[in-house]
């Protein structure tokens, strides 16, 4: 029986120490659900991180794998952001070759999607997009014919607009 | 005033009240066992790593009190895996020490080196590695209160050997100022809930409790005595429950599930209220859950949230301490006699009874009725895993609190022999006799020398069908008695054994025990009986794998 998918983000608060992530990690792999995607850094607390996951999982998901987060000793506190109340935001690293082919092209492509040119060094070129995931697979897509080298991708980082 | 590491170790955990470790010494925990010479906490030298925290457990589940169990890197830790399993499945508050190589060779896959805190991330509650002496006295306190708190679980620390021998001054110690996130507390919403679960058993005609190991785990044994009495509510018990409410006026209908007794199986079918306090509907008391309790409203009180709602929809729970939630519960709920209800369930344990099935252990049954008659009122029962567990749990009457220690969740053969000897060390006031099969017996055989050596006297009665008994039934129901491996060696001469280990021990028939049942109580020290029993000697009724809880089988030509 096929249960329906939804994407869910999950926002949490854990006490920054080692061994922490393994813990998180392995909730989710033993209830069988995937992790699409997931940021981990340090809050204005140095002993407190914030970790956002992103997974597509049935409508069980959100309040089995609180409880079960719950449970470790480490997680201060775990939250699902809903689309409606909350502000979601991705990062890509693109790479690629600038060559008198591409270039006006390429550089066309930079001001129509905004993107930030970070490096530019014997002509391979790396660009920096920050947007809603939508924001991020538009200019994913625009860019391919340009001959992409190389992708780095972060996933949603988010927090709640209204407290 | 300068201590090493491990000092610091044996002196906070004696602080905190730990007064008994069982363990086993390798290179990497020598600076532990060093210390032990000065420390006033005893070290029981167990012959097998599993044995010690089948015992640390044991010890737990006696006694209410942490059990503690120590082991070596490596093979050593990895050795310990399986009591640790046992320990997270039944909740028991226990702590597992572990030695680990040095802090500079962590990851070099040198000698003896294991990821013991990775191989045990799924069964413990928390973990520790403690990377430097300064942490040690705070881990030691912060490992304690998690094993404690809560749903107690298994808690372990890994300790480098540099760490352990290490000096520092008193004064360098350090708190890590994380936050612990394992309180809970009884607000507004649990009284509402509560409330409501008040009025449902008030206006409830058939209501029965259900009592997991939770009620134990959270000595809520007056408690729950109280509010059976006020309301006169019959009540049925998991494997883990067994033992936490004694009162004896009728209302234990006994352990429901695939071996549970047929009464408290059909009553808790026809009730239209169940209480579950403590348990987690697992598979073995529903049996297949989509046929269990058709009729009732299930509420649900539990001090760990995931055991909420897991296994089975309830229409309402409270999460809290079930102590202090009995204890409120308690004033809520109106006086009430009930004549209609219990008087129906005394029609349906008379019926039962003159069919001749009340506990369904046949000569066994009697036998296990004859030890206790000749036992002192208080004593602690202690199963191992297979029919031996099911004739125990069915036959023996609990009544003290802790009165029956078994591995429940895990059904770990080879618990008892080790858990028996923690559990006397722990409580020495107390008898304690041992009921295993001849399988069972063999995987922690080597116990028996920890017993003779420090003279720990337990009683262990050793039900010898000459079969894997367990495996031969399901095997005669459901594979059409094509018996393969579960067959014992009729070679092995289990007295001569016992009496090879420095154990006085007899031997008799479960049909005509003889004076064998008098030595055993009567001796002063450990001593050791082999029954022999009938190898078809089977428990009925039980439930076909993929049934429910009322559709059983009655005896062997079904
Ligand atoms: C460590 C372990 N291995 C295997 C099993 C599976 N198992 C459950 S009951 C049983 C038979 C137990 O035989 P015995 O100890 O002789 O007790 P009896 O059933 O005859 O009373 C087995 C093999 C288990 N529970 N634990």
């Amino acid at each position: 029986m096929e249960k329906e998918l939804k994407e869910h983000v999950i926002s949490m608060l854990v006490n920054n120490r080692p061994g922490v992530l393994a813990r998180v990690a392995g909730v989710f792999g033993r209830l069988g659900y995937n992790i699409e995607s997931l940021c981990v850094a340090e809050t204005g607390s140095p002993k407190i991180s914030r970790i956002t996951s992103v997974s597509k999982a049935d409508p069980d998901f959100t309040e089995k794998v609180k409880k079960q987060l719950n449970r470790l000793v480490d997680v201060i506190s775990v939250n699902e952001l809903d689309d409606d109340r909350s502000v979601k935001r991705e990062m890509v690293l693109i790479g690629l070759d600038v060559n008198e082919r591409n270039r006006s092209e390429l550089f066309q492509a930079v001001s129509i999607l905004g993107c930030t040119v970070v490096s530019l060094k014997d002509s391979y070129c790396i660009l920096q997009i920050v947007g809603t995931k939508v924001d991020v697979e538009t200019a994913l897509n625009f860019l391919k014919p340009l001959v992409v080298k190389d992708i780095a991708r972060t996933g949603a980082l988010a927090l709640e607009s209204e407290i | 005033m300068e201590r090493t590491g491990a000092e610091i170790l044996l002196r906070t955990l004696k602080e905190e009240g730990v007064d008994d470790i069982f363990g086993y010494p390798g290179a990497s925990t020598l600076p532990i066992h060093d210390c032990m010479i000065e420390s006033s906490i005893r070290h029981f030298l167990v012959r097998h790593e599993q044995a010690a925290a089948h015992a640390a457990d044991g010890y737990a589940r006696a006694t209410g009190k942490v059990g503690v169990c120590l082991a070596t890197s490596g093979p050593g830790a990895t050795n310990l895996v399986t009591g640790i399993a046992t320990a997270y499945m039944d909740s028991t508050p226990m702590i597992a020490l572990t030695g680990q190589v040095t802090t500079n060779l962590l990851g070099s896959d040198a000698f003896q080196e294991t990821d013991i805190i990775g191989i045990t991330l799924p069964i413990t509650k928390h973990s520790f590695l403690v990377q430097d002496p300064r942490d040690m006295a705070s881990t030691v306190r912060e490992a304690l209160a998690i094993a404690k708190s809560g749903r107690p679980g298994p808690v372990l620390i890994d300790l480098p050997r540099d760490v352990l021998a290490l000096r520092i001054k008193e004064e360098e110690a350090r708190e890590p100022g994380f936050f612990n996130t394992t309180e809970l507390k009884f607000g507004e919403d649990e009284r509402i809930r509560l409330k409501e679960i008040a009025r449902l058993l008030n206006e409830s005609e058939r209501p029965v409790l259900l009592i997991g190991g939770g009620v134990k785990l959270a000595q809520a044994f007056t408690e729950l005595s109280d509010v059976i009495e006020k309301v006169s509510i019959p009540f049925v018990t998991t494997m883990m429950g067994i033992g936490s409410a004694y009162t004896t006026n009728g209302y234990n209908l006994g352990l429901i599930g695939t071996h549970g007794m047929e009464l408290a199986n059909r009553i808790i079918h026809q009730a239209d209220f169940i209480l579950a306090v403590g348990a987690r509907f697992s598979d073995r008391s529903t049996s297949v859950i989509e046929g269990f309790a058709p009729l009732a409203t299930i509420a649900q009180i539990d001090v760990d949230p995931t055991s909420i709602g897991k296994n089975i929809k309830t229409d309402i729970s409270v999460v809290s301490d079930i102590r202090v939630s009995l204890k409120e519960l308690l004033g809520l709920v109106a006086e009430k006699k009930r004549d209609d209800w219990l008087s129906r369930i005394s029609k349906e344990r008379s019926r039962i009874e003159m069919e001749g099935c009340a506990d369904g252990c046949g000569p066994v049954g009697d036998f296990i009725r004859q030890v206790q008659g000749n036992m002192p009122e208080k004593t602690i029962a202690v199963a191992d895993v297979g029919l031996n567990q099911i004739w125990a749990v069915r036959s023996w009457k609990v009544r003290i609190p802790r009165g029956m220690i078994t591995s429940g969740g895990m059904g770990t053969m080879g618990f008892s022999v080790p858990a028996a000897m923690g559990a006397k060390v722990g409580d020495p006031d107390h008898e304690v006799v041992v009921f295993t099969g001849d399988g069972g017996f063999f995987m922690n055989v080597q116990e028996l020398a920890t017993i003779g050596f420090y003279n720990i006297p337990v009683k262990i009665i050793v039900f010898n069908n000459g079969n894997l008994g367990m495996i031969r039934q399901i095997q005669h129901h459901f594979y059409s008695s094509r018996f393969r491996d579960s067959r014992l060696s009729d070679l092995v001469n289990i007295t001569e054994i016992a009496r090879g280990f420095g154990i006085e021990s007899e031997k008799a028939s479960v049909h005509d025990p003889g004076a064998g049942i008098e030595k055993l109580c009567k001796a002063e020290g450990p001593f050791l009986l082999e029954v022999i029993v009938d190898e078809d000697n089977f428990v009925y009724p039980i439930i076909p794998p993929g049934r429910s809880n009322i559709e059983m089988i009655y005896g062997r030509g079904e």
